[in-house]
């Protein structure tokens, strides 16, 4: 690797060293604690799948670059250059690891390995090394926004055709009313989907049902920018959501099941002048209120919940999704282990976008296991990343279970207003 | 008190010892001995002095490069958030309740280890003449050589644990470096509290002799302690100092900076506000 490029990559990690990052890569005693946290290690037991491994990759390099024993004892601490080898290792770290945070439970310091696969992304995007593909969609999904206007009126035709939908799931809207809201000022919920009409019917049906004053825009939830690592392009995806809630003067901004698209709106883009849920949590909120009556014999199998990570572990939305789906399916099982402590499905971090099946059903291993053990028939959960690996998981196991996302089962036990 | 009264009284405890040390010369020759006499002078005095300041400036430069770096972009924190976050990164921290959870053995030592090194500070403190902990008549230092125990034997199970997979796997040469420079001052220590009390006529030196010692450093008169420490337990009281002097100067460049950051990190993972 030339000199300019070494130069150009340590300029690029050193804008990555705030203070959190200096603590991160400062702290760690390697003291091995972390290693059996993540499922990767579990399923395919090498240090490299572990935290400490992967974060080590990121670490060495700056032992070399930024620390005094790189210039004098790089032995020491096993310093790492740039050259190909290394980069090859900061993309095997950076896309086994799926940002699920266990290990940031289980670590004595809390370190953030989530947090340091960020540089190794970082640095991939500034060798020209990352996965064209995630960068693809990443800038696929910038241009979309900058050239929605030319096909507003497909999308707004496509809202349209998905009212008999809909209907099927609650016929009592007002006839004449449309089934979703497209792009209505003064709406009190923005309701962010997906590009998938999934996302959208029951979701809508449970909008209706509750009577709320909502509506849908231009954009779609996903961002493909912190798949990829690059917060620039992250921004950009997620800042014209912004722009449209505050275009049209919502009050709360509603992410479909998606966990990263939650946790960027939630979390990564500071304050805003409206509240950001997912939309698990309005459904557990027009429960409680009584805005909607679901039928609570409606599944009667053994049912359980898998806690998505970045909605979970990450931004603690544990109990809403539980009370919905105890509300359904009285037939309900934890998993073991559960909540903070689950096993991430093994699809996150932008490995479902990546494809990488293979990878995806080796490094699973442990979850698939944890899924048979509670003998539950149906899996319920909250994220279309997490339903889409579940999915893969049963058929490649041979789970014999259903996957369904929790909008979908609420949807569908929707019962008539009440007297 | 000036050094010679302090010797006169140090060889008046110890008759055997100062006879020892009158009679062995450090070395052979006499230029050597000279030289040698010198360069153990300035490791027990102005090296004591450097590595104090490099430890405290190197710590402080450290510290000051991280509060200067940019704040975190974004909340870090684990959910669900405790009902006492602060009391939690303080449990996390200083009850390392991640270790207790997942290895009781590892967490035994590690908690056997850090208050036996809170222990071993208060012992070097309780040097000063300014500060009593135990009685200034008393020939022993705090705890009596246990306090060297309580380092000593986690030291060795941490270097064990290092050899075995996956930490083998995951350590690096300085690691093993660090844990063995830790382990010999740990070791030199425990022989000058243990191994002095077995000599045949007791006590070579004492807690007063040390702290006549520490009275020469706080006192920063430059005097050479070799007047108020007898014996040729003194060869080991050099290493130990040297190794100590090496540890706290590179203390800043490892991983033990942990000693200041382990709160910070804990109250990121458990305070959503430390964003700011």
């Amino acid at each position: 690797m030339d000199a300019e490029m070494t130069s150009r990559l340590k300029a690029l990690f050193e804008t990555k060293l705030n203070r959190a990052m200096r603590l991160y890569l400062d702290t760690c005693a390697r003291c091995g604690l972390c290693v059996e946290s993540c499922h990767v290690f579990n399923s395919m037991p090498e240090l490299r799948y572990s935290a400490v491994g992967r974060a080590e990759v990121v670490r060495k390099i700056f032992r070399r670059y930024f620390k005094l024993e790189g210039r004098f004892a790089p032995w020491l601490g096993e310093t790492l250059r740039f050259d190909d080898d290394t980069l090859e290792k900061l993309n095997d770290a950076a896309y086994s690891c799926t940002g699920c945070r266990r290990c940031v439970v289980h670590c004595p310091f809390g370190i953030d390995t989530q947090q340091i696969m960020g540089i190794a992304k970082a640095l991939l995007i500034g060798a020209d090394r990352e996965p064209k593909i995630l960068s693809m969609l990443a800038d696929m999904s910038v241009a979309k926004g900058e050239t929605w206007v030319d096909s507003r009126g497909d999308y707004e035709n496509a809202l349209r055709n998905l009212e008999p939908e809909i209907r099927a799931l609650w016929p009592y809207s007002p006839t004449g009313s449309p089934a979703v809201p497209y792009e209505k000022a003064g709406a009190r919920v923005l309701y962010v989907a997906l590009s998938g009409s999934h996302s959208i019917v029951n979701a809508a049906a449970l909008f209706n049902a509750a009577g709320e004053d909502w509506t849908v825009s231009n954009f779609e939830a996903v961002n493909f920018g912190a798949f990829v690592g690059d917060s620039s392009r992250m921004s950009r995806i997620a800042e014209r959501i912004v722009t449209e809630a505050v275009r049209l003067g919502v009050k709360e901004v509603a992410i479909v099941e998606c966990g990263t698209a939650f946790r960027v709106m939630k979390q990564f883009i500071g304050p805003q002048p409206f509240n950001v849920v997912t939309f698990v949590e309005l459904i557990d909120r027009y429960l409680s209120e009584g805005r909607i009556r679901l039928d609570p014999d409606r599944i009667k199998d053994l049912t359980t919940y898998h806690d998505p990570c970045q909605i979970a572990r990450n931004a603690g939305v544990y109990e809403e999704p539980r009370r919905v789906l105890k509300a359904v399916a009285p037939n309900f099982v934890e998993l073991t282990p559960n909540r903070q402590e689950n096993w991430c499905c093994g699809g996150g971090g932008g490995l479902i976008s990546l494809g990488e099946l293979e990878f995806r059903m080796r490094s699973s291993r442990v979850k698939a296991e944890q899924l048979k053990s509670s003998h539950a028939r149906i899996v319920v959960t909250a994220c279309e990343n997490c339903h889409s690996q579940l999915s893969d998981l049963n058929e490649h196991y041979k789970l014999g279970m259903e996957v369904r996302f929790l909008s979908e089962v609420a949807a569908r036990a929707l019962l008539p207003p009440g007297p | 008190m000036g050094t010679e009264a302090v010797s006169a009284a140090s060889a008046a405890i110890h008759p055997a010892a100062e006879a020892m040390s009158a009679a062995t010369p450090l070395v052979g020759s006499a230029p050597i001995s000279g030289l040698l006499q010198g360069l153990y002078w300035f490791i027990l005095v102005p090296g004591v002095y450097l590595s104090i300041v490099a430890f405290i400036a190197f710590s402080a430069a450290r510290i000051v490069r991280i509060a200067r770096a940019a704040p975190l972009p974004y909340p870090l924190a684990i959910y669900p958030e405790p009902r006492h976050p602060i009391r939690q990164a303080l449990r996390d921290t200083f009850g390392m309740s991640q270790v207790y959870r997942r290895d009781r053995k590892f967490w035994a030592f590690l908690m056997m280890y850090h208050l036996g090194f809170l222990l071993l500070i208060v012992g070097h403190l309780d040097l000063f003449p300014n500060i009593s902990v135990v009685s200034e008549q008393s020939r022993h230092m705090v705890g009596a050589g246990l306090v060297g125990v309580l380092v000593t034997l986690p030291t060795f199970f941490f270097l064990g644990r290092r050899f075995r997979s996956p930490v083998r796997e995951l350590s690096t040469p300085g690691d093993y470096l660090l844990l063995l420079l830790l382990l010999f001052v740990f070791l030199f220590g425990d022989l000058i509290s243990w191994g002095n009390s077995w000599t045949a006529k007791g006590f070579v030196m004492t807690k007063q002799d040390f702290a006549e010692y520490f009275r020469i450093l706080g006192s920063f008169s430059f005097a050479d302690p070799r007047t108020v420490l007898p014996g040729s337990h003194y060869h080991f009281i050099v290493i130990h100092v040297l190794l100590a002097e090496l540890f706290l100067a590179v203390l800043p460049f490892t991983k033990i900076v942990h000693t200041f950051f382990a709160l910070p990190l804990n109250a990121i993972r458990r305070l959503p506000w430390t964003r700011k």
